[in-house]
């Protein structure tokens, strides 16, 4: 249209927030360009390149760890058929609910000199107390394992949907060239789907250099750790800020990755004749690989990790539900619960206005606005501070000191930077479901602005809404570093607590706020399940 | 005299610059007229009607509804203020909303009466046993029936129809044209409808304008203009 009123609410408020989400990061960045204390020239030339180097190691380890385990089980359940497969092709994505950092917690807890397995070994076998079976974890090698195996779903994910609406025809046609089974899986398989694959890989590596709970608990020094002992050891705000920025600097460069690869995922054969891959059934011993290949990521991925939770809970005199727990598990769900119905208002307003005034600037701002995701927690925490005490000198210094600091509105807005892509892709498709020609019927019947909004689309978008509001609350109750930070004093969510109980070794005390995470972490692999399932025309077993 | 009821002058319309959609389109439609659009797929037809409807600006021209002017170069009335009824071929009825509902969505007024309303118009239509269910429990064409109502409820100076009929099979199509058209001259409504398909423009129009490139090529009765096509296009149109 060429009526364009720049004063309308509908563009100003997604403007504004624009602002809000876009400053904190900014101001990161912008901390590259000002001076370099004695902190930042000594981390540049003792530590840096160990941050850097014990990085590139984990990046790397998890990427093989990753491939292997998420093509090839991705792979398996979509083109064979074995035993357990109708269970595993969905158990699979259960490692989603097990936040890389639990998973440390337990694998210490199972695999040190003294943890559970070491113990179970000795048990059996008779052997001696100094006797050790399972190797040390605690270094880049556990951190690799770990992550790996809590973070592989992201490649299975994307893989599988990718290797579901492959045509049929395309191995077809390499079984009549001659080639074995392995071969038309890294022949044909990887290369037609490759695009898909390397976007999810860069959603590990981002997840990955994120992290700050696991490589913490492991005590390995990467950046994360290293911003953390600047920001809290060495009290050096700036340089912890400059650090941040080069980590965001690699952020960016995976998510521009992770967007081109994404655009050239063009899935299946490009064709509109698609003919279902039919799943071969396997039998006799490549049944039984088939059958361990899959199952094992689940088994120590989520299966393991709880089995460990369970035993440190019941061994914690069955006082799950405590006081302490209680409070907490308040404090998480009605802060995530808050965050969520924000980014879910947030995403209608601004799909809203993009639909409604169909402006391009809005379009932009909106695709800005899903970045926010790949911002590790620790970095938006140090934007996010920054902006509340400028906020705070601006506003309330002359009269109240620091009103916003340290309040909950920080963690708040914390979380919805870093979650509303989930509540933005989820509102989207709600929004793309309701036919263009609804709106302009609604018009012509005196319909419009905020009565569209309301008469018409939100009513058609009750079940979108609430699907972001389970995928934002799972995703804030996992939230680790930024929760850490920005909380106020004394105030404990269950990341916190666990994360504090691990600290101190008090394993058992962790294990109820652990079961917690996991047990909520749930709620978006079964919508995640059901959505893959009705993806496309079901597979056929032959 | 009859009044105008739509006056279109000199429109020009183009997505980018080479091209143009509409190119000095004139058109007048007196009140309780039929008119219908007839032309190719992408001849410009629907565009038309989105600039009618006030979806769309037109790059340059006016358009008056009920001899107001609704699109100047100095004024724009938005959709929703234009008294427009808006029929599409998808019906797009408001899902949520149960049969009753979706006809006096666009009613203002007492409940009651509105009620009353929606329900003569259903009755006419021949869905009024149908009017407590959801759109989803109701076949094409009584959808199609109710999207009618619809828009006719809030008495609007004209109703835009694109494609009506087009989603509908033959004999269903047969008979809803000719139920629409005779409760259009019923209730003296003014309407225009977009087609490509020659049968649905010919049946329910008492005037038929051709559209080529554009612009109106050739403008009459369905009888004369089915007797004497201007060019050899149009009588392939015909055939």
């Amino acid at each position: 249209m060429s009526y364009k009123n720049f004063f309308d609410p509908w563009i100003i408020l997604p403007t504004i927030l624009f602002a809000l989400f876009v400053v904190p990061v900014i101001w990161i960045i912008s901390s590259l360009f000002g001076e370099y204390s004695e902190n930042w020239i000594h981390i540049y030339n003792y530590t840096l390149s160990n941050y850097i180097i014990n990085t590139i190691f984990i990046v790397v380890g998890t990427s093989i760890g990753t491939l292997i385990i998420g093509v090839g089980s991705a792979w398996l359940v979509t083109t064979y058929t074995f035993f357990g497969k109708r269970f595993l092709e969905w158990a699979l994505l259960l490692p989603f609910a097990v936040p890389p950092y639990i998973l440390a917690y337990t694998f210490t807890g199972l695999f040190d000199s003294y943890g559970t397995a070491n113990n179970l070994i000795r048990d059996i076998f008779s052997l001696p107390h100094e006797f050790i079976f399972f190797p040390k974890l605690r270094n880049v090698y556990g951190a690799a394992i770990v992550f790996s195996f809590t973070l592989y779903p992201y490649v299975y994910l994307v893989s599988r949907m990718a290797f579901i609406n492959q045509s049929r025809s395309i191995l077809e046609v390499g079984r009549t060239l001659g080639f074995n089974k392995f071969q038309i899986f890294y022949k044909l398989g990887i290369p037609s789907v490759r695009p898909a694959i390397i976007a999810g890989l860069m959603l590990v590596l981002m997840e990955t250099i994120s992290d700050f709970g696991a490589v913490e608990h492991f005590s390995v020094n990467t950046f994360t750790t290293g911003i953390f002992s600047a920001w809290f050891g060495l009290y050096d705000f700036h340089t912890a800020k400059q650090l941040a920025a080069l980590l965001l600097m690699v952020v960016i460069t995976f998510l521009i990755l992770e967007k081109y690869s994404r655009r050239k995922n063009r899935y299946s054969s490009g064709s509109n004749v698609f003919s279902p891959i039919v799943a071969e059934k396997l039998t006799g011993s490549r049944n039984f690989f088939a059958s361990l290949f899959c199952f094992t990521p689940v088994f120590i991925g989520f299966i393991l990790p709880n089995i460990q939770l369970t035993y440190w809970a019941l061994n914690y005199k069955l006082e799950f539900f405590n006081e302490k727990f209680i409070s907490t598990a308040w404090n998480t769900f009605y802060l995530a619960i808050i965050a969520a119905i924000i980014c879910g208002v947030l995403a209608i307003i601004i799909n809203f206005s993009i639909r409604y005034k169909k402006n391009k600037i809005l379009n932009v701002l909106s695709s800005f606005l899903t970045v926010g995701y790949a911002v590790p927690g620790l970095i938006l925490a140090l934007g996010v501070s920054q902006l509340l005490v400028f906020m705070d000198n601006l506003l309330f210094r002359e009269y109240l000191d620091f009103v916003l600091t340290g309040s909950l509105i920080g963690l708040i807005l914390a979380f919805v930077i870093k979650s509303f892509a989930l509540a933005n892709t989820t509102i989207e498709s709600g929004f793309l479901r309701i036919n263009s020609r609804v709106d302009d019927v609604a018009r012509s019947l005196d319909t419009s602005g905020w009565k569209l909004l309301t008469q018409i689309h939100l009513p058609l978008l009750t079940t979108s809404f609430l699907t972001s509001m389970i995928l934002v609350v799972s995703e804030v109750i996992k939230e680790l570093p930024a929760s850490l930070i920005l909380r106020p004093f004394n105030f404990d969510t269950l990341a916190v607590s666990t994360y504090i109980y691990a600290a101190e070794e008090r394993m058992f005390d962790a294990a109820a706020p652990s079961i917690a995470i996991v047990a909520v972490g749930l709620l978006p692999i079964i919508i995640l399940s059901r959505l893959i399932r009705n993806s496309r025309p079901g597979t056929r077993i032959k | 005299m009859k009044k105008n009821i739509l006056e279109l002058k000199d429109l020009y319309h183009s997505y980018n610059k080479d091209l143009d959609v509409l190119k000095s389109l004139n058109l007048n439609i007196v009140e309780n007229e039929i008119v219908s659009i007839l032309g190719r797929s992408g001849c410009g037809k629907t565009t038309l009607l989105r600039i009618i409807c006030g979806l769309e600006a037109p790059t340059k021209g006016t358009v008056y509804i009920d001899e107001k002017p609704v699109h100047t170069h100095l004024e724009f009335v938005p959709t929703e203020k234009r008294n427009v009824g808006l029929v599409v071929q998808e019906r797009a009825l408001f899902p949520h909303l149960s049969v009753i509902k979706n006809v006096t969505f666009g009613l203002k007024g007492s409940s009651k009466d509105n009620y009353e309303e929606a329900m003569n118009l259903l009755r006419l239509f021949k869905v009024d046993h149908y009017s407590n269910n959801y759109p989803h429990e109701i076949s094409s064409g009584e959808q199609q029936r109710v999207a009618l109502a619809r828009a006719m409820a809030p008495n609007p100076h004209i109703i835009l129809m694109d494609e009506p009929f087009g989603a509908l099979d033959r004999d269903l199509k047969v008979d809803l044209r000719e139920e629409a058209k005779k409760i259009f001259k019923k209730k003296n409504m003014t309407a225009i409808v977009v087609s490509h398909d020659f049968e649905d423009a010919l049946a329910m129009a008492d005037r038929v304008a051709i559209i080529e490139n554009g612009s109106i090529v050739q403008i009459g009765e369905p009888n004369k203009v089915l007797s004497n096509p201007v060019n050899d296009s149009i009588r392939k149109l015909l055939r």
